[in-house]
């Protein structure tokens, strides 16, 4: 599978690749929302892993771009903690699933196969 | 303090005037009751008695009529009168009238002969036959009855002259007061007042004369005196006689013990109109209070007749009315001191009575005020035993009532205030901690669980890692509560069956309970409307009501859960009993449940944050908590929630 993963922080980012490169995927990882889009908009992925509190432009930020470059790729949100309205937006924007932060390594596979 | 101690006192000042005006009030109208039927008797028994004084006073004027005519009778009688006069002999029959008839010493004393001539009079020279036929009416009585006659009678200066020229001189009157028709009365009287008698002298069976005799009235004291002596026994009253009598000719005092302002008898002085017109006009009999001279008597009033029946005066006699007032004066001034004394009395008395009741009233009245500044023990005195007492009991029970209110209210709001100050700081600093904590423990699972994956591990290794996986999830757990506990998100709500949610939590723990060897049971209330609730976060409270109730529950313990309709505060909602048989909360925690963090379980075991996060939502549900518990008994968890239209 080739994935997209937006988060702003590093060590997010080397614990999904450790993960998901273990287990055989293509990976693409940014620091931004702008950085994400200009690779949404060269490339296609079969799913797109973001965070959603990040400075500047937000997770939502990002799926909405998402949803204009790659409209049928699913979406699955980390967040810190899992609320209504992050619910309720994700819907709105057709948020696949989710997943909270902390995750153990099977946690996020399995949410990966879910999707 | 100023007021209501102005405010007891004057309802005490008014309690006592009240007392003070009613018996002054009664003490008045007794006073004049009392006085004037107590002077109205005295007057009628006063005017009975002049009237009855009258009569003797009669009986002693006629009696000196009767002297008169029996002292001629005995003098008629005697042989050698009777003698001397039939034989013509007129010196002798004068020795022999003056022989008895001057014991009685009279003012005049005469004989006629059968013929009516006057032929003998003792004070007085025979001037002439012209002048001697003339004799007066009670010789001619005496002649033509052939019977002695004696009687009141008028004589007129000139004949009374005749008689005594002195006398004459004497009986004249100097008229001191005229009366309205003054030319009536001349200012020298001169008529004469006389009573007297005739009888006449017998010789052998055959008329010989008649011997005459009579007193002056005119500045006579004999009687008038007499009749004070005798009736009213010279009573004096501040210097002055109680009673006083008079005869008058016509309506002049012409003899009287009445006496004027210089203490000389009111002689030619007139009767009043009013009696004069009544008793001499009328011929009545007069009883009444009167002014004589200056003074008020009680008066009695009698015309006098003379021989001829004509009225020509009239005898009084009158008590002085002053005696009889200072009865009134003094009756009145012994019902005033009566009313004094009982308005004093009812001043003392209404003083104390008033302050029996008004203590404890002023008590209160305090009392209120301290309750007032926020002292819910005041002092109300003793308790007294009658209504007052009753008014205080309730006072006190009020008090104990307030204070018990003021003070759980002080508490609850206590307790309130620093759960939400705790809640809100404790929230804060545990999202953000949360939220940072995250990330790193993300990487920690990953990395760790990673090497976990590797077969090649030392069995040591292998089991230390698993330590630092399960400590990470543990802090995991941490996080996760804290959050939770932190969340301050808006509920959503929908319309949802409070027994099927509680049903869904029950099933969940089912498993656990029968494990545990607990009983789990519920018996929803049927009659429950639906409620609007957020599922996910009231679950998660009868989640951790349920858990909770599990861990403090041994084996063969109960735990079972009610719902039923019930208002709180007039709003209608629904309850939640969550009833366990567990080991009970100790009371030194039962302040302590609902703050975040507090727990009794071993470490790892409890957050704390179950009941911080329940009293949370269920806040927000505008719904509240309460707990009962009896160490090693069990608890009771009760949740009330309210139903959505509920009037606000
Ligand atoms: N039914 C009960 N019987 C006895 N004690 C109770 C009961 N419910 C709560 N408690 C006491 O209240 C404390 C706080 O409960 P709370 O649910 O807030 O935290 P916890 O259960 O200890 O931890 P957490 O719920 O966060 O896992 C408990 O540790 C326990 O001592
Ligand atoms: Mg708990």
């Amino acid at each position: 599978m080739k994935i997209l993963i937006v988060d702003d922080d590093p060590i997010i980012i080397l614990s999904c690749r450790r993960i998901l490169e273990a287990e055989g995927h293509e990976l693409r990882v940014a620091n931004t929302v702008d950085e994400g889009e200009s690779f949404l908009v060269e490339e296609s992925f079969d799913l797109m892993i973001t965070d959603i509190k990040m400075p500047g432009a937000d997770g939502f930020e990002m799926i909405r771009r998402a949803g204009k470059a790659r409209p049928e790729m699913p979406v699955l949100v980390m967040t810190g903690y899992l609320m209504q309205e992050t619910l309720d937006e994700g819907a709105s924007l057709g948020v696949t699933d989710y997943i909270a932060k902390p995750f153990t390594p099977d946690e996020l596979l399995r949410a990966i196969e879910g999707v | 303090m100023g007021l209501p101690f102005f405010k007891i006192h004057s309802l005490r000042f008014k309690l006592i005037a009240s007392m003070i005006s009613i018996s002054l009030f009664i003490g008045f109208i007794s006073m004049l009751i009392g006085v004037s039927f107590l002077y109205r008797s005295v007057v009628n028994e006063a005017g009975a008695r002049v009237g009855q004084d009258l009569n003797v006073a009669r009986v002693l004027y006629d009696r000196q009529i009767e002297c008169v005519r029996l002292a001629l009778e005995l003098s008629a009688s005697t042989p050698s009168l009777a003698d001397a006069l039939s034989s013509g002999n007129e010196a002798e029959a004068a020795g022999a009238l003056n022989a008895v008839a001057l014991k009685l010493n009279p003012d005049i004393l005469g004989i006629c002969d059968s013929q009516g001539r006057i032929i003998y009079r003792h004070t007085a020279e025979i001037q002439g036959n012209a002048l001697n036929a003339a004799p007066n009416p009670l010789v001619v009585k005496a002649l033509e009855s052939q019977a002695s006659a004696a009687g009141s009678l008028v004589m007129d200066n000139q004949e009374l002259a005749l008689e005594n020229p002195e006398l004459a001189r004497f009986a004249s009157i100097r008229v001191r007061e005229n009366p309205e028709d003054a030319e009536a009365h001349p200012h020298e009287m001169t008529k004469a007042l006389m009573v007297g008698a005739a009888a006449p002298v017998f010789s052998g069976g055959r008329l010989a004369g008649v011997i005459y005799g009579g007193f002056l009235l005119n500045k006579d004291t004999q009687i008038v005196d007499k009749i004070g002596e005798t009736v009213f026994k010279n009573e004096k009253y501040k210097g002055r006689s109680i009673g006083t009598a008079t005869i008058f000719y016509q309506n002049l005092r012409v003899a009287t013990s009445v006496k004027d302002s210089s203490g000389n008898r009111a002689i030619g002085t007139f009767a009043s109109e009013e009696v004069n017109s009544r008793v001499l006009g009328k011929g009545e009999k007069w009883t009444d209070r009167a002014k004589v001279l200056d003074e008020w008597y009680i008066t009695a009033y009698e015309p006098l007749t003379d021989i001829m029946g004509r009225r020509v005066g009239m005898l009084y006699v009158g008590v002085l009315e002053a005696k009889y007032n200072d009865i009134r004066t003094r009756a009145i001034s012994v019902f005033v001191k009566i009313i004094l004394a009982s308005a004093a009395i009812a001043i003392i008395l209404g003083w104390l009575i008033t302050r029996r009741i008004m203590a404890p009233v002023s008590h209160l009245i305090q009392a209120s005020a301290e309750i007032s500044r926020g002292n819910f023990t005041p002092d109300i005195g003793p308790i007294s035993r009658d209504d007052i007492g009753q008014l205080q009991r309730k006072f006190l029970k009020m008090t104990t009532a307030l204070k018990e209110r003021e003070e759980s209210q002080k508490a609850q709001s206590e307790i309130r205030l620093i759960q939400s100050e705790k809640q809100a700081s404790v929230g804060k600093l545990a999202a953000g901690v949360a939220h940072e904590i995250n990330n790193p423990l993300t990487a920690v699972l990953t990395f760790t669980h990673m090497i976990l994956r590797r077969t090649d591990l030392p069995g040591e290794v292998r089991s230390d890692l698993e330590t630092v996986a399960s400590q990470t999830e543990r802090v995991r757990r941490i996080v996760k509560s804290l959050l939770d506990f932190s969340r301050q998100s808006a509920l959503t709500p929908e319309s949802l069956d409070v027994n099927s949610l509680i049903q869904e939590s029950v099933k969940l723990l089912e498993n656990q309970a029968l494990i545990k060897g607990v009983s789990l049971s519920f018996r929803g209330a049927d009659d429950l409307p639906l409620f609007t609730l957020d599922h996910n976060q009231c679950q998660s409270v009868f989640i951790n009501m349920i858990i909770n109730a599990l861990d403090a529950t041994p084996s063969g313990g109960k735990i079972s859960i009610q719902t039923r309709k019930a208002s709180l505060e007039n709003a209608k909602g629904v309850e939640i009993k969550i009833t366990d048989t567990g080991t009970g909360i100790a009371p030194e925690h039962m302040d302590k449940l609902f703050d975040p963090f507090f727990t009794t379980k071993e470490v790892g075991k409890g957050t704390g944050l179950g009941l911080a996060v329940s009293a949370g939502i269920i806040q927000r549900h505008g719904g509240s908590i309460s707990v009962h518990s009896k160490l090693g008994e069990g608890t009771v968890f009760t949740i009330w929630l309210p139903m959505a239209d509920n009037p606000e």
